[in-house]
């Protein structure tokens, strides 16, 4: 049975549509990251789970029990907010003691559990300050400690780490995936950064404008991306889309043609997907452009180029190539994605590279 | 040469015509008539005449401040009450010599006397009279036995209806009574006299009135003004300025007051003579006391007559054919022939206070009339204190001297950061000095001072701490009477709590009601709920005054609707008291409700939805986070709101009017009254006012500690 399940829910405010219809199943234990663009309604599906919001239509189960009607209080859930929402009048301690001192629990347990959530989060030293005489990371892991000490059987963050700078994400991400293999509890997690998703969660559900567009394992959405929005969404750069047409064996667009890959079916009008980093500047090759931007990452890169078919983006290895050079573009591993023209649907991924 | 002549001709004529100033405080009619007899009086001697209206209020400070000084006009126009004190300040010119009783009448002569000398000119008498409603009464009654015996036809109290209405509560309308029944204002020593049974007499006969329903209670000039006008009430005693107020096509007529049956006396009103006044700085006293005669009599006086409508005090007057057509000065002169002169004596200003607080007691019936005369002599005393015995000022002085070297010594002992540009600095420092020293430093000091002096008619004597121990012992009443500052204080201290709780109590509800996402045209409250405070406070506390009135205020009216007996507001002090705290209320929970709604706006949604899921119910938020996170802002505000309603000063003394008998008077109403309603005794008021900044000082002690405490 689900710990979570969501059945045809919707939600507007006002005239803005901003769940158009979502079903999802999240497994005990799981770790599901929502993510999409902004405005795509994964935080207020967030809030439904957590009861903060009401659903127009459709029904939240938790363990098979409808809980629609059940206020927040009652659902036995934690949840993380983007802007932590730390009590800004009480110490850090009696921050993490809040939630467990309104249910009555007796003092040496409160103590007990805020001991351990500080010292699993390294708060110990910080215990006696306010709120405000904390740096943005300690409060992320105040918020975070506040949940803990309540041992909620489903955990909910919202951006957690969208305030922080780059180096401390880092470093949260891994606490975080630490923190779910060591507890076990069924987490949702809400981000619009896919290097999020992709690297924390056990299952990524994509969402775009109100409608869940994929749900699988990371890499499954990586490798098997199922329309081109997810196509692009993962990945960094994006993947890239040139429009093109089946040719007998051949697959070929404007200036470029390449091998069409055996397990798609015969038709006409497609979208090839192919990731920059599948893509090599060369000496030969089926593709052909002008460099218009370079972004250095150190010896390698990745060259912006204007090619005949639409914007196409590859991995150089190159130190030399110069923005304005014509250069060809070389496809390694045969790593073509076809996806229907109007980009719904996917027809044929390719293996991954071992 | 000639042209030299002809110059030197012009100057002496010009020398001859004297330029004269004459302040006034006549408005309409009056101001007219006095404008057109100055012209008359230039147009006979050619000497010139301005005219100032001064405000009544301010008239006689203005005078007494302005004479001395040699800034003040060469005549004004004054009543005669005061006579005695601006002789005693030597303004009053002694030019008028005896009057000529052929020529005045002799109760207006009386009343300008001053041993043995006459000040001034009388110009017009004001006394009061009965009006008469011409469609309701036929006949107007000539004693109060034909009174009583009309009086149930004419009354219907539970239809408004009343035979009589006139402002019970105020001594000058209780005069003519309490003399009818031959009570004697003074004793053989010329001291206040209360407990006679003249008295005891005049205060059964009016609370009979009030009781049998003949009168309404509570009455004031402008309950008395609509009933009359409404044909509710069928008879109204008041003066000549009345006749102005009366609505137009009302019929109605002028009599004596009646006699009183019991004693075959006249009601003997008092009679208020206005005179003009030759100053004793004038320059050209000659042209002055020209001036002044000449208003008083003759011309001058029919003029007054004709236009102002004054009740002239010459006698030839009243034989001008016009006048003696006029039914309404005639009818006043009647009147007036029963008048006393209102004695200008101090003691007569020192009867006021008793009189009053006696009135209300036994008309609200929180004394018995048997017991008024005692209640009244009780408050005599205790309010014309004994003047303490005078002290010597030379040890305060040296110990106020020691304090000031001792302070100096003190500031040049420590270390001293040389100012780098002092001049610059004194510059800049100087505009804000300037004024903190004029409105803060200044005043203060002058208070301060004040409070080591009785004053006593002008004169101060330096009586040292006497006027402190007086006011801390309590001296002459217990400490659980209105009088006493233990009890006062005690009084203030809860109307500061209660209010303050009030305030902010209803203004943080209707600050979440406002706030909450639910209702709709929020900004339409906001606004409505804010009126309150926009209106001037002195405004919303006569509305206040009007609503709690025993019989026509709104608030029994709703009662009765409930079927709950009307209550008399102000005769009790806890009634009296929640009236005030009802309208402070009032005025107060905007401020409060604006700054929590402030304060709630700044608090995070988030911090309710983290607490919502961390398992706080709705009151547990309002307890663990709506509440002390407002905390910082309504802190200060409750620490200014205390400070304000501390000091609240308008309410108090409009709504309540510190009854019954002063007891919801708080500090700053009561040292207004030992200033200004209980014999000018300014020093004692100066002691009060001291105290009250002791005890703000304290309080504002406190509060710092308060906010040092929330900030470490």
């Amino acid at each position: 049975m689900p710990a979570v399940e969501l059945k045809a829910i919707r939600k507007s405010f006002g005239d803005n549509a901003i769940v158009k219809g979502v079903d999802l199943a999240v497994n005990a234990g799981e770790f599901l990251v929502m993510v999409g663009p902004s405005g795509c309604g994964k935080t207020t599906l967030l809030r439904l789970v957590a009861g903060l919001e009401q659903a127009d239509s459709g029904d939240i189960f938790f363990h098979g029990n409808k809980v629609n009607d059940v206020p927040p209080r009652d659902r036995d859930v934690g949840m993380v907010f983007q802007s932590y929402a730390l009590y800004p009048h009480l110490s850090v301690r009696e921050n993490l003691a809040f939630g467990v001192t309104l249910r009555k629990m007796p003092k040496a347990e409160v103590d007990q559990r805020v001991a351990e959530a500080s010292r699993m989060l390294e708060l110990d030293a910080l215990l006696d300050r306010k709120p405000k005489a904390l740096s943005g990371g300690q409060r992320q892991r105040v918020a975070i400690g506040r949940v803990l000490v309540r041992r909620p059987s489903l955990f909910l963050f919202d951006e957690p780490l969208s305030n922080l700078d780059t180096a401390l994400r880092v470093q949260m991400r891994g606490e975080l995936a630490r923190l779910h293999q060591q507890l076990g509890v069924t987490m949702i997690y809400v981000t619009h950064d896919q290097v999020e998703a992709m690297t924390l969660a056990t299952r990524v559900a994509v969402f775009n404008q109100g409608v869940l567009q994929q749900l699988g394992p990371p890499l499954e959405l990586y490798h098997r991306p199922a329309n081109t929005f997810v196509a692009t969404f993962l990945g960094s750069p994006s993947m890239n889309l040139l429009p093109a047409r089946r040719e007998g064996a051949q697959l070929s667009g404007d200036g470029f043609t390449l091998r069409a890959p055996a397990s798609l079916a015969d038709g006409g009008e497609v979208q090839v997907g192919l990731r920059p980093e599948d893509l090599r500047l060369a000496s030969s090759g089926p593709l052909s452009g002008t460099v218009v931007a370079l972004e250095r990452l150190g010896f390698d890169g990745f060259a912006f180029l204007k090619t005949a078919a639409g914007p196409v983006t590859a991995r150089f290895e190159n130190a030399s190539v110069q923005v304005g050079d014509q250069v060809k573009v070389e496809l390694l591993g045969e790593q073509v994605h076809v996806f229907s023209r109007d980009g719904a649907k996917a027809l044929c991924h390719p293996e991954p590279k071992a | 040469m000639k042209a030299c002549l002809a110059l030197a001709c012009v100057f002496a004529a010009t020398a001859q015509a004297d330029e004269l100033t004459l302040w006034h405080a006549y408005r309409g009619g009056e101001e007219q008539a006095l404008e057109q007899a100055t012209k008359a009086f230039t147009a006979q001697t050619g000497h010139t005449v301005t005219l100032l209206a001064v405000p009544y209020d301010a008239f006689s400070a203005k005078l007494s401040s302005a004479i001395p000084h040699g800034a003040g006009p060469d005549v004004f126009i004054f009543a005669h009450e005061r006579v005695r004190q601006f002789v005693r300040l030597d303004m009053l010119a002694t030019s008028t010599g005896k009057l000529d009783p052929s020529v005045y009448l002799p109760a207006a002569i009386d009343a300008l006397e001053v041993d043995g000398q006459s000040y001034g000119y009388p110009l017009s008498l004001k006394c009061l009279a009965l009006y008469v409603n011409d469609a309701l009464v036929t006949k107007a009654p000539d004693t109060t036995a034909e009174f009583l015996a009309m009086a149930p036809r004419l009354s219907a109290a539970d239809r408004n209806q009343f035979a009589l209405a006139y402002e019970a509560g105020d001594f000058y309308y209780h005069a003519p009574i309490l003399l009818g029944f031959q009570a004697p204002l003074f004793d053989a020593q010329g001291k206040a006299s209360f407990d006679s049974p003249g008295m005891t007499h005049s205060l059964q006969f009016v609370r009979g009135l009030q009781d049998k329903g003949f009168m309404p209670q509570e009455s004031s000039s402008a309950l008395v003004k609509s009933l009359f006008n409404d044909g509710q009430a069928a008879m109204v005693i008041s003066g000549p300025w009345f006749a102005g107020e009366i609505a137009e096509g009302l019929r109605y007529s002028v009599h004596p007051l009646p006699v009183v049956s019991e004693t075959q006396e006249p009601m003997h009103p008092f009679l208020g003579v206005e005179a003009a006044f030759v100053s004793a700085r004038s320059t050209k006293a000659a042209a002055a006391n020209a001036l002044a005669e000449f208003l008083a009599r003759g011309e001058g006086a029919r003029l007054r007559v004709t236009v102002g409508r004054q009740i002239p005090a010459e006698t030839a007057a009243y034989e001008r054919p016009e006048v003696a057509q006029d039914t309404f000065i005639q009818s006043f002169h009647r009147a007036a022939a029963n008048a006393r002169p209102t004695p200008n004596t101090l003691e007569m200003a020192r009867l006021w206070e008793p009189m009053k607080l006696t009135l209300r007691a036994v008309l609200q019936g929180t004394a018995a009339a048997e017991d008024g005369g005692a209640v009244a002599a009780r408050r005599y005393r205790a309010l014309n204190r004994e003047a303490p015995p005078e002290t010597s000022p030379v040890p305060w002085l040296l110990a106020l001297g020691a304090a000031v070297v001792g302070f100096v010594l003190w500031q040049s002992r420590k270390k001293k950061e040389k100012a780098p540009d002092l001049k610059k600095a004194i510059v800049w420092v100087a505009p804000a000095a300037v004024g903190v020293l004029v409105l803060v430093l200044i005043p203060f000091v002058v208070g301060l001072s004040l409070s080591v002096f009785h004053h006593d008619a002008g004169h101060y004597t330096f009586v040292g701490s006497a006027n402190f121990t007086d006011i801390l012992t309590s001296k002459g009443y217990r400490v659980t009477e209105p009088l006493s500052f233990w009890f006062t204080l005690a009084v203030t201290v809860l109307w500061t709590a209660v209010n303050v709780f009030l305030h902010v109590a209803v203004g943080l509800a209707l600050a979440l009601a406002l706030k909450s996402p639910l209702l709709k045209l929020r900004g339409l409250f906001r606004v409505l709920l804010i009126v309150p405070w926009a209106v001037p406070n002195y405004i919303t506390a006569l509305m206040w005054k009007g609503l709690f009135h025993r019989q026509f205020g709104a608030i029994n009216g709703l009662l009765h609707l409930l079927g709950v007996e009307p209550v008399s507001w102000f005769t009790h002090f806890s009634t009296s008291f929640a009236a005030n705290v009802c309208t402070n209320t009032w005025l107060g929970f905007p401020f409060m409700m604006v700054v929590a709604l402030g304060a709630l706006q700044a608090i995070p949604q988030d911090l309710y939805e983290a607490a919502e899921v961390d398992g706080a119910s709705k009151w547990t938020q309002f307890t663990r986070i709506t509440l002390p996170l407002l905390k910082p802002a309504m802190l200060p505000a409750v620490v200014l709101g205390t400070v304000w309603t501390f000091n609240m000063f308008n309410v108090i003394y409009l709504v309540s009017g510190g009854d019954p008998g002063g007891a919801t008077d708080i500090l700053v109403s009561e040292a207004f009254r030992w200033a200004f309603q209980r014999n000018e005794q300014y020093g004692f008021a100066a002691a009060y006012s001291v105290l009250i900044f002791v005890v703000l000082l304290g309080w504002s002690a406190i509060t710092k500690r308060l906010g040092a405490e929330k900030t470490a």
